[in-house]
């Protein structure tokens, strides 16, 4: 279609000869030199845009929550390191020792009690009263209690001399692992061919060195595609500006509008091709005390996708289900068909062209579909479902925060309108000056002839 | 030519009556779908509700009681397969024999310590005359074994199972007798007697056959309504020439777009469903498995998510929920009332300027609950984003722990609305080429 339209501006120039033929034709070069810069821009921009949505599509796989906090492997990994630190570096400290000799010393007076008292019994027979007489007279019991400290402590230091704790703890251990060995589900070596997977993509080889990548791409990624998108504005603006300051020159005000309406295409296009939402809720640390130490699990996500209106469209027509189909096709019918087709109209509608017959469905087209063309509706849609997406995120999120000692967890929701709905956005205010420019013209032309 | 002329104010009445009763018995057969699908939605809504009650994580995954089985099996296999292996009693007897050396060089030290009194040392000459302190050391490794065969004992260890799951019962009990857990009990009870069943499978059943069959229904009023609202427009094409009763039709058209109004708002639109899809692993040797464990399950009408939007406490919310409301209730109404007035009233009425937006350019702001709703949808509902990433790395995730919104779904309520905001751009645009006004 563009062909065409600059097939009609080819034909204006020709047609309108004399003095300011020269100045138009100047004109006309520039603005199409910066359209061809705005397409340049948007195009760029996409590209840019997409980008990001994969590398953060990416990193939310990387660290799903499914292969994290829902994973009893990583929870068996976590927890048997920290059990087997605490019994590899297990010492008994002073105190402690004191305490266990006095634990033991407990149990052998009891000991010595009940064997006194077993002895100590009336008994019957003659031997055993015999026995319970040379017991009396030979085994003074103050003296057995006596000796218990000194037992025990034998006791004690032969049990904690570092040659037996080393043996206890290789059977402790040896034990634990086997327990380990027993708790698993399959989300292991899901994990490492994710892992492998996306770590030779970004041509990585652990996860701080990802992150690392990661996080410099996307800080690259933000600034390009800011600077892209101001370029773009900035070349709409710039031909705008010369409209205004040209507009006496009224023979060249078709082909400009043709190109205004060019300018308006790369908008559309970029606006309804890059995401325009993107929704990440995560838990940021969850932190669990166990044994003295903590089990850290950073930077879950929980939730994320990122789509453009051709995206949302796409999912919706891909779907199964015949409602979702019909409000895909509704949807790109009333924002993206529509708006294009009235771009369309209007291009041949100034241009006074006969190429698409009756000029009554071309004004028909131009002026009274406006009530049929949503892009507007969806500028005020995308920015009410973001507002009220971000607030049931926001209060679902906060309900999961929870700050005691034995478990903390802090979730963050980075949901955030993209670059992408701005750029829609300045579509439909463009959109909007067009139209009255468009009025402006047909008022003082009339009718085609 | 008189016949011409003289008919047309007789068969006028006489058409304008007939018309009207066709389309009365059209509104009255609308009017009974749009009935009986408010009635099945809240039913609906109510099951759903009574679903995600039972299925909820708080009594699966999260409840003691849930766990108790699957702890005795736990507690049982580690009893059972608790084996000190003969390297572990090997490296333990000799701890265990170390020990009791060491008693037996102190006993012997004691015993050879210079007595002072008369019995000390009668004692001291007895036990070196009777004791050979080598044999007792010879017997060490004997009663070394004899300690680790008590320890290593299957009914020691029973005991220690049975302490164990004496423990865990202990706070399954105290669970039990909590108050939260007592009052969902009953609720739990009543949902099973309400539904005559005995048993959280047999509901399940019963439940998802009974939401399907509703499913199936409430579709086939959302058909009967739409092929009401078409065979209106049918009417429309039909009589395009007769401009007589065109004042008549549009507003008998009007009433159909109001019930479809009331119905789109208060049926149910979005279905949302959150669950864990499945958490599968081995605990301790126990193979623990929980399916579908609900977060969230919940229908919702236009006027519920106001009504959720609207009770957040932040200000944005409350925006977003008033502007749904106007855009959705407080929009269409007005227009539709507006292009009554329009057609009815007089010429200062009708090109009054806001009855004139309303009636002609407002119809497409309802559009935005629409989108929002598809948006949304797109989001959370359609959120295969891990499943797809695993499939094209061609990894299985059958048996992985995902938290997943899949389930969620469009609903009638939905399919109505937006028929109405369709039927109410037509009819505007029906009503620019009759009305006798001023339209710009």
């Amino acid at each position: 279609m563009s062909e065409l339209q600059k097939d009609n501006i080819g034909t204006h120039n020709q047609i309108k000869p004399g003095r300011s033929g020269s100045a138009s034709f100047i004109l006309i070069a520039a603005l199409s030199l910066l359209l061809v810069a705005a397409a340049y821009c948007g195009y760029r921009f996409r590209a840019l845009a997409y980008e990001q949505k994969h590398i953060k599509e990416d990193y939310s796989l990387s660290n799903n929550i499914t292969f994290g906090i829902f994973s009893v492997d990583r929870w068996g990994d976590k927890i048997s390191a920290v059990v087997d630190r605490r019994v590899k570096g297990f010492n008994l400290n002073k105190s402690q020792k004191a305490d266990m000799q006095q634990e033991v010393e407990k149990q052998l007076h009891g000991m010595v009690n009940k064997a006194v008292a077993e002895f100590t019994r009336p008994q019957k027979g003659l031997g055993a009263k015999l026995k319970k007489l040379a017991f009396n007279t030979f085994v003074d019991v103050k003296e057995i209690h006596a000796m218990v400290p000194s037992f025990s402590r034998t006791i004690v230091t032969k049990v904690t001399s570092p040659k037996s704790l080393k043996k206890l703890k290789s059977v402790a251990v040896g034990k634990l692992n086997e327990l380990e060995a027993q708790t698993y589900d399959l989300s292991d070596q899901t994990i490492s061919s994710v892992e492998h997977n996306i770590y030779q993509k970004y041509k990585v080889n652990n996860a701080t060195a990802f992150d690392k990548t990661v996080n410099a791409k996307l800080k690259q990624i933000k600034g390009l595609s800011y600077q892209y998108a101001i370029g773009m504005t900035a070349c709409i603006l710039i031909a705008l500006l010369l409209w205004l300051i040209l507009r006496r020159r009224v023979d060249s005000e078709v082909s400009l509008f043709v190109i205004s309406l060019l300018f308006a295409f790369i908008l559309l296009a970029v606006g309804v091709s890059s995401p325009i939402i993107e929704v990440d809720a995560r838990i940021k640390t969850l932190e669990f005390a166990l044994l003295g130490e903590k089990l850290v699990f950073n930077n879950q996500v929980l939730f994320f996708q990122s789509q453009s209106i051709l995206g949302i469209i796409g999912t919706l027509v891909e779907q199964p289900k015949p409602d979702a189909v019909l409000v895909g096709v509704l949807l790109m019918l009333f924002v993206v068909i529509l708006p294009l087709l009235r771009l369309i109209a209007r291009g041949l509608q100034v241009s006074c062209t006969e190429l698409l017959g009756d000029s009554k469905f071309i004004r028909f087209l131009a002026f009274d579909l406006g009530k049929w063309d949503m892009a507007d509706v969806m500028v005020v849609g995308i920015a009410m479902t973001y507002i009220g997406l971000n607030g049931i995120l926001k209060s679902q999120l906060s309900g999961l925060n929870i700050d005691t000692e034995a478990l903390k967890v802090v979730t963050v929701n980075n949901s955030a309108l993209q670059l992408g709905f701005f750029i829609f956005v300045a579509y439909v205010a463009y959109n909007i000056i067009l139209s009255s420019i468009l009025k402006r013209i047909d008022e003082q032309n009339g009718p085609c002839n | 030519m008189e016949k011409l002329i003289n008919k047309p104010a007789k068969g006028k009445l006489i058409y304008r009556i007939l018309l009207i009763l066709a389309l009365g018995v059209l509104l009255v057969a609308e009017g009974f779908f749009g009935f009986r699908l408010h009635e099945l939605s809240e039913k609906q809504e109510q099951i759903k509700h009574d679903y995600s009650r039972v299925n909820n994580i708080t009594y699966g995954l999260f409840s003691v009681q849930q766990w108790k089985d699957k702890v005795a099996d736990i507690v049982h296999h580690q009893v059972s397969s608790l084996k000190i292996t003969s390297k572990q009693k090997k490296i333990l007897q000799g701890e265990v024999e170390q020990v009791l050396l060491a008693l037996i060089d102190k006993a012997e030290a004691l015993v050879n310590k210079p007595k002072k009194t008369i019995s000390g040392k009668i004692q001291k000459f007895a036990i070196k005359n009777f004791v050979n302190s080598d044999s007792i050391r010879a017997q060490v490794p004997a009663f070394a074994r004899k300690i680790i065969a008590e320890i290593d004992n299957p009914k020691n260890k029973k005991q220690l199972g049975r302490m164990a799951l004496g423990e865990f019962n202990e706070i399954a009990k105290e669970e039990s007798q909590d108050t939260a857990f007592v009052a969902n009990n009953a609720i739990l009870k009543k949902i099973y007697h309400q539904y005559n069943v005995s048993s959280n499978q047999q509901l399940n059943l019963k439940l998802s056959s009974t939401l399907s069959s509703i499913r199936q229904q409430t579709y086939y009023y959302c058909f009967g309504m739409l092929s009401c609202v078409i065979v209106v427009l049918a009417f429309w094409w039909f009589l395009r020439k007769r401009r007589d009763l065109h004042t008549t039709l549009f507003i008998m058209s009007l009433l159909f777009a109001f019930i479809l109004l009331a119905v789109g708002l208060t049926a149910s639109m979005i279905e949302v469903d959150a669950r864990i899809r499945s958490l599968d692993f081995v605990l301790l040797g126990e193979h623990v498995v929980f399916s579908d464990q609900v977060l969230f399950f919940q229908s919702k009408s236009i006027l519920d998510v106001v009504r959720v939007l609207i009770s957040q406490s932040a200000i944005d919310s409350v925006l977003v929920g008033v502007l749904i409301l106007a855009f959705s209730i407080l929009f269409p109404v007005v227009k539709l009332t507006s292009t009554g007035v329009h057609l009815l009233g007089g010429k200062r009425w009708a090109e009054n300027g806001i009855i004139r937006y309303f009636a002609f350019q407002s119809g497409k702001w309802s559009m935005a609950d629409v989108i929002v709703i598809a948006i949304l949808m797109a989001y959370i509902g359609l959120n295969g984003l891990l499943e797809n990433q695993l499939r094209a790395l061609n990894i299985n995730n059958d048996s992985l722990t995902i938290l997943t919104t899949n389930n969620t779904a469009l609903q009638p309520g939905y399919i109505i609305f937006i028929c109405f905001v369709l039927y109410g751009l037509i009819l505007s645009t029906i009503l620019k080429s009759i009305t006798p006004h001023d339209v710009h």
